[in-house]
């Protein structure tokens, strides 16, 4: 079993170093059937370790990575309930996308290093998930941001493309930032950075001290999961090849600031007011993105805002105490997530690789299969009643509501107007996207098999989801609080709260659909009026951080360079230079080769020697 | 001894600004060499003096010393000398200005 829990994270690592160092030089398919092989393998060795999982969970220690007096870093894997879950869908959605992946990079010259990032990506994911102390997460941490910035600028000989692997890095260093201070100072003040020890002797600590370390670790995981203010970055993240959007959305990357926050939920939930932090953060992160989503022309931008509200609604069932919830959103999420990622890589396909939906139109013409996919994707996201991700958020708004005082309340709002805003974009992307015919010029692409079929797994999941965590109204056991050991997270409201907070969920759904009908099952090429524009350029905050900090930035630099370098220190040491040149070029005129001007000066010299003698002597 | 120290000094103090006036004022190479042996025999003739005076051989053996560079110095720079008349057919110090700065 240990074998297995290891071979779970070293197998993408072992793909990800072959195809790196090997990989030009073997033929053809195979790096790509390493890549896979490696992914599916880790698959597989999960599935096996998953009856261990349960209770205690599964304990490995691979080797001793640091130790310095007191101070010990293990390699040491855990495979509790909460990481078993949440590996098992890294694993599995992975997998699928690495198949989908095979398929459509089949083309490209450089799949050999797209692969190898692929895995190692992968790799550092599941070192996130599987890390029993907090410094091998933070190595598997910015394990994730390299490979993201990797993929993202993949196509690098484009300026905007590296640019936006750029943005990504630099972002999201600014919340490992914070990690990384709540970090030392959780080792400064345990002596030890194994998240047990921390979670079980976090009582130990003051309020405001676990206040502040909270609301570093929610910096932290801001950063990663794109949430507010450090959010820029994943719209920009589209730059990237469609399997790595589907990857960075579903699987590896957002999901892991919801996660470290899950995992150090017994310190967090210590804080009431971090806790009530979280949760803001995490509905105004959704509902800013799905105004945002709203406006989008370019199909993945929309999924990307999507993303950012979905990760807040996680976000917001953490701040409001449930790990299930918020567990449960992110493996629905990640289902149909990456299911409508990889299906609008298709249409992007299908399209002639035409991304704009005012340019698309009609494509269920072009493909009956991808039509279905996609659509049960946005029913999914659209939270249609009996999908899966109808039942996640559900119990996310309903943890809100059930919290009951008015902060608590006006967030359940603020979530409830969001659910009907992600209906509306869902369905407008829906029609854009479907109804009518095509607006577009493009002949479609073909459409490798390997694009197709790895989709309808992760649609069944999607649409099916809601039976991981079936709620007892729906005639269900909870799974899933169950299996996370959270019964407390299993609500137990009157039957009007539920009929109220069901019937809400429904109303705003269709309603969302409704508007969305009228406005956009006929195409009408409308004027981008000024809020349209604003919520196209997300709310302007690109404008806004280089405003207020790219441009001072720039201008301190500039300073540095032009003020304190060129001028200050160069000019010293120019000028330094220069005077010596001065007087060598003065004095120079001495050595004008006369022979009768040197002996002059032996005369004069002489004459000077024999007067001071001479001085020295009358005195 | 017969002849006083002054008289001694005061003669070779003038034989020495000669051959130094000498050495400055003329531009023909063999002039100022003339020049510098007028300097280093008024120097010879303190150091005999001196030696006479004091009762001590030293001085004296300085000279024979200095005679024998002198004849050695003499040599290798008229040796020069002729090098240069025929490099530059003169002997004028003003033509040779080559390490000017």
């Amino acid at each position: 079993m240990a074998i297995l829990l290891t071979l779970l994270l070293l197998l993408p690592l072992l793909g990800g170093v072959l195809n790196a160092c090997l990989g030009n030089r073997l033929p053809k398919p195979l790096p790509v059937i390493i890549a896979n092989g490696a992914v599916i393998g880790s698959f597989l060795a999960c599935l096996g370790c998953l009856p261990q999982a349960g209770g205690e969970g599964l304990r490995v220690t691979v080797f001793t990575w640091l130790s310095s007096g007191d101070f010990q870093a293990d390699i040491g894997l855990l495979l509790d309930p909460l990481a078993a879950i949440m590996a098992l869908m890294v694993t599995g959605v992975a997998s699928l996308i690495h198949l989908y992946a095979a398929g459509y990079m089949q083309e490209d010259a450089d799949q050999t290093r797209f692969f190898a990032l692929l895995n190692l990506f992968v790799f550092a994911m599941l070192t996130i998930v599987l890390a029993d102390n907090l410094l091998l997460m933070f190595l598997g941490w910015e394990g994730v941001g390299f490979c993201s910035y990797g993929l993202i600028g993949f196509w690098y000989r484009k300026t905007e493309n590296a640019a936006a692997g750029r943005k990504a890095f630099i972002v999201t260093r600014i919340g490992d930032l914070f990690f990384t201070i709540g970090l030392l100072w959780l080792f400064a003040l345990f002596g030890t950075l194994g998240i047990e020890a921390i979670n079980g002797r976090a009582t130990e600590l003051d309020p405001t001290t676990i206040t502040i370390i909270a609301l570093l670790l929610l910096g932290g995981a801001c950063g990663k999961s794109a949430q507010l203010p450090l959010m820029t970055w994943l719209p920009d993240a589209m730059a990237g090849p469609t399997p790595v959007s589907a990857l960075i959305h579903a699987a590896t990357m957002v999901t892991a600031g919801v996660y470290l926050l899950c995992r150090m939920f017994p310190l967090v939930s210590l804080s009431p007011l971090a806790m009530g932090a979280i949760a803001l953060v995490g509905v105004l992160t959704a509902l800013y993105a799905a105004t945002c989503a709203l406006a989008q022309r370019e199909i993945k931008r929309v999924l990307a805002y999507s993303t950012m509200s979905q990760v807040g609604y996680m976000f917001l069932a953490v701040g409001v105490g449930s790990v299930s919830a918020a567990m449960f959103h992110l493996l629905t999420h990640a289902f149909f997530k990456a299911l409508l990622f990889m299906a609008a890589g298709c249409l992007i396909n299908l399209a002639g690789h035409e991304n704009d939906i005012y340019l698309m139109g009609g494509m269920r013409q072009r493909s009956k299969t991808i039509f279905w996919l996609f659509v049960a994707g946005l029913f999914c996201l659209a939270g249609a009643p009996l999908t899966g991700g109808f039942f996640s958020k559900d119990l996310i708004l309903a943890a809100a509501f059930a919290q009951g005082d008015l902060f608590h309340l006006g967030i359940y709002g603020l979530g409830l107007l969001t659910a009907g805003i992600t209906s509306l974009y869902s369905f407008r992307l829906a029609y854009l996207v479907f109804a009518g015919d095509f607006r577009g010029e493009e002949l479609p692409h073909e459409l490798p098999g390997l694009m197709q079929w790895p989709l309808v797994p992760l649609a069944f999941l999607g649409v099916l989801g809601g039976l991981l965590n079936l709620p007892h109204f729906f005639g269900g056991h909870s799974w899933l609080s169950g299996w996370l050991s959270r019964d407390h997270d299993v609500l137990h409201l009157s039957m009007n709260a539920e009929y109220l907070l069901i019937g809400s969920a429904v109303g705003v759904f269709i309603l969302g659909w409704l508007i969305a009908h009228l406005r956009y099952r006929k195409f009408a090429p409308r004027e981008t009026g000024p809020i349209s524009g604003f919520l196209l350029a997300g709310w302007q905050f690109d404008a806004l951080f280089d405003r207020v900090l790219i441009q001072p930035f720039r201008a301190v630099c500039g300073f540095c360079w032009q003020g304190l370098e060129v001028g200050l220190v160069d000019g010293l040491i120019d000028g330094f230079a220069r005077t010596c040149v001065a007087w060598g070029q003065s004095l120079r005129l001495l050595a004008n080769g006369r022979i009768a001007f040197y002996l002059q000066g032996f005369a004069w010299g002489l004459l000077v020697i024999v007067g001071w003698f001479l001085l020295r002597a009358a005195v | 001894m017969i002849v006083p120290l002054e008289h001694l000094l005061i003669l070779s103090t003038i034989l020495f600004l000669l051959g130094l006036t000498c050495v400055l004022v003329r531009r023909n190479l063999i002039m100022i060499l003339i020049g510098v042996e007028i300097m280093l025999n008024a120097v010879g003739l303190v150091l005999v003096g001196a030696s006479a005076f004091w009762q001590q051989i030293d001085g004296q053996v300085m000279v024979l010393f200095l005679m024998a560079m002198t004849s050695a110095e003499v040599s290798i720079s008229l040796a020069m000398v002729v090098y240069l008349q025929r490099r530059k057919n003169s002997i004028d110090i003003r033509s040779f200005d080559e390490m000017r700065g």
